[in-house]
């Protein structure tokens, strides 16, 4: 009686460490899709000289990796990617196919979908297979983050979705998994029209809020600079990194590279301590992941209280020199 | 130069208010706007002409009440408008309205060489819907663009990419989706409104004049269906402590103690 199903298919996105991290995340989720529909996980893999990668694909739970290794597929590229993706889904009928919400991810992905007259969910928050249908209930961030809408593709397939970094956790290494790779046969392609002349690289020493195990966050509560400069000390003294919400970033308080939350980052910090931000969705989306959330807000009322494990009724700037200077005594 | 301004109206966002019984976006007494990126894409179209030449088209699918929006358009110096406007287009997901917007398109003439969109919208906010025009119509595209020089028949354009700055040739015609970054859009003039109204007149197309099935467009002719809207859980059993700011660090400091990110004091 039971429907069988077509494999969850991910996009291997690898270009730089970030990119290759969200691969991780989704091969874990896709695992558990893959499980409700009783079938297998399978990464696609396009580049030259990728097959590093793919092994570190089967070793965080691929089942199956397929690999097109061709010069022509070394830089990203939307219409070539297009192209063999699209004649690959034809091929192999995938029932999921997800990406990373990476600039790349979001910008290729609409054109596949569309050139497979298929449905696409955007960014979404979360994934999960319903038991009854055995749809894909896509979670998507919509007005500013306020409402979460549950997208679903009732009839065609593949069921498409780009997902958040940093919302899912990938599966430890596990150097004695095994998997398959593939080389499926790849066609020869036409000239793309779009060519990247130059790419330079990030000037800025990258911070990795996306990996650190403390995440300081601070907001328009910090009042100023200053204020917001002994995040620094204390993010030192427990070995984090420090962030900060859109108006903290507006003030010229950090840079954007240090933006939490929905047009920002998304973090998976064992902790965040969150102070003086008022908990608006949209910030709050990037800190949920945390597995411990502690709010320092003079306002017994601020929303932010609502997702925290420890909430601090407090005024920042009365406690942020003694929790220092206590901590130096401590360390 | 021909150019081509998708444009959204949109309720105005941080000013939005949800009916928590039905989980839905009380709409009365919120501002509708263009969609702020989509006012970069038409002052980055005005600076083009400026210097290229050629006609601004504005388009936007929407309910009636979008003429509002392509009315602003006109006033800040479009040169033309069209409102694709159809009851049937109701309830479009991105496929379907990449759909209707890239027939409009195709029967522009003579056809634009650029077409703008906004990266994003701040309502919906899933930035398929330049990518998937440029599909339907076989263009190139390049998203999130935040510099455009033309060069013959030639774009050079820059754009941000996960933090690499990446230079980019593509050939017109093209579509790209611009960032915030392009231009201030302070000085996007919409003082003139009153003369757009008696001017210039906003063409309409519905779907059998743009030759589609009513099964092809709006949510007939759409492949996801948004099931439900709920509002984000909220983590629950958190505890809330208040107190001097003393007791308020001790408090903080057993926290970290019993997550073993602190050493206990002996
Ligand atoms: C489409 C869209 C996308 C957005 N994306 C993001 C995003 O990615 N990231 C983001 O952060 N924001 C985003 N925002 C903005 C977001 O809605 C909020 O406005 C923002 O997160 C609020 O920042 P805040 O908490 O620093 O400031 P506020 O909301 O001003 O909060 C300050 C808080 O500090 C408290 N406070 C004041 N003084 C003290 C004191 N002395 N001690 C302790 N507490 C004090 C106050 O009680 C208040 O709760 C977005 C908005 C929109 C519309
Ligand atoms: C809560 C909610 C969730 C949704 N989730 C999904 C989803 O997951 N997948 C999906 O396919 N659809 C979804 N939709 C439907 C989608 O919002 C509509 O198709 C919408 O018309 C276009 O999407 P967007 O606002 O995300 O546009 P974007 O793709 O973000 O828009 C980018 C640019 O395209 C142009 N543009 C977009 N729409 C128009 C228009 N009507 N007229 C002129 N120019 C336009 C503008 O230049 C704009 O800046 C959702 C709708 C809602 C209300």
């Amino acid at each position: 009686m039971s429907k069988s199903f077509g494999d969850v298919w991910i996009f291997g996105d690898y270009r730089d460490y970030f990119q290759n991290r969200i691969t991780l995340q989704l091969i874990a989720k896709g695992k558990d899709l893959a499980e409700m529909l009783n079938t297998g996980t399978t990464v696609v893999l396009l580049g030259e000289q990728v097959h590093q990668y793919a092994m570190e694909y089967v070793a965080h739970g691929a089942n199956t990796v397929m690999v097109a290794e061709h010069p022509k597929l070394k830089e990203y590229e939307v219409e070539t990617y297009t192209t063999l993706l699209s004649q690959w889904v034809k091929s192999y009928r995938p029932e999921i196919f997800i990406a990373g919400a990476t600039s790349f991810g979001r910008e290729f992905f609409p054109r596949l979908a569309k050139r497979l007259r298929t449905g696409l969910s955007a960014d979404c928050v979360d994934l999960e297979v319903d038991p009854k249908s055995l749809l894909l209930v896509q979670t998507t961030p919509a007005f500013g983050g306020e409402l979460l809408a549950e997208v679903v593709t009732p009839d065609r397939r593949p069921q498409m979705a780009t997902v958040h970094p940093g919302v899912f956790r990938e599966l430890p290494h596990n150097s004695e998994a095994v998997g398959r790779i593939i080389y499926p046969d790849v066609d020869v392609f036409p000239e793309p029209r779009v060519k990247v002349i130059r790419s330079r690289p990030p000037i800025k020493g990258k911070v990795s809020l996306e990996d650190a195990s403390v995440v300081i966050a601070g907001g328009m509560g910090l009042r100023s600079k200053e204020q917001f400069e002994l995040l620094y000390e204390l993010a030192e003294l427990l070995e984090g990194e420090v962030g900060a919400t859109r108006p903290a970033i507006l003030s010229g308080w950090a840079d954007e590279e240090r933006l939490l939350g929905q047009t920002g980052k998304s973090v998976k910090a064992k902790l965040v301590i969150s102070i003086g931000t008022s908990g608006a969705l949209q910030f709050t989306t990037g800190i949920q992941g945390a597995e411990t959330v502690i709010a320092i807000n003079r306002d017994p009322d601020a929303p932010v209280f609502r997702i925290v494990d420890l909430g601090l009724v407090a005024d920042a700037a009365a406690v942020l020199p003694i929790l220092i200077e206590t901590l130096r005594r401590r360390l | 130069m021909n150019i081509v301004v998708f444009i959204k109206q949109v309720p105005d966002v941080p000013n939005i208010r949800i009916d928590e019984q039905r989980m839905t976006i009380i709409r009365e007494g919120v501002e509708s706007i263009i969609n702020p990126l989509d006012c970069v894409a038409l002052q980055a179209a005005l600076e083009l002409r400026e210097r290229e030449g050629g006609r601004i088209t504005v388009l936007s699918m929407g309910p009636p009440q979008s003429e509002e929006a392509l009315r602003e358009a006109l006033a800040a110096g479009a040169d033309k408008a069209i409102l694709l406007t159809d009851s049937a287009f109701a309830g479009a997901d991105t496929l379907a309205t990449s759909h209707v917007l890239a027939r409009a398109v195709s029967k522009l003439r003579p056809f634009p060489d650029l077409l703008l969109c906004g990266m994003q919208t701040i309502d919906s906010d899933t930035g398929h819907v330049g990518p998937q025009i440029a599909e339907e119509l076989d263009l190139p595209q390049v998203c999130g663009v935040n510099e455009i020089h033309v060069d013959g028949d030639l774009l050079v354009l820059k754009r941000l990419s996960e933090g690499f700055l990446d230079t980019i040739r593509a050939p017109l015609p093209a579509l790209l989706t611009v960032s915030k970054e392009l231009c201030p859009v302070s000085d996007l003039s919409l003082g003139a409104v009153e003369a757009a109204f008696t001017q210039k007149d906003i063409i309409r197309w519905a779907a059998h004049d743009l030759g589609l099935h009513p099964d092809e467009v709006g949510l007939a002719g759409s492949a996801t269906h948004v099931r439900k809207l709920r509002q984000p859980a909220a983590r629950t059993g958190g505890r809330i402590v208040t107190g001097s700011p003393q007791s308020i660090v001790d408090a903080l400091i057993r926290k970290l103690e019993s997550m073993s990110i602190l050493d206990e004091e002996d």
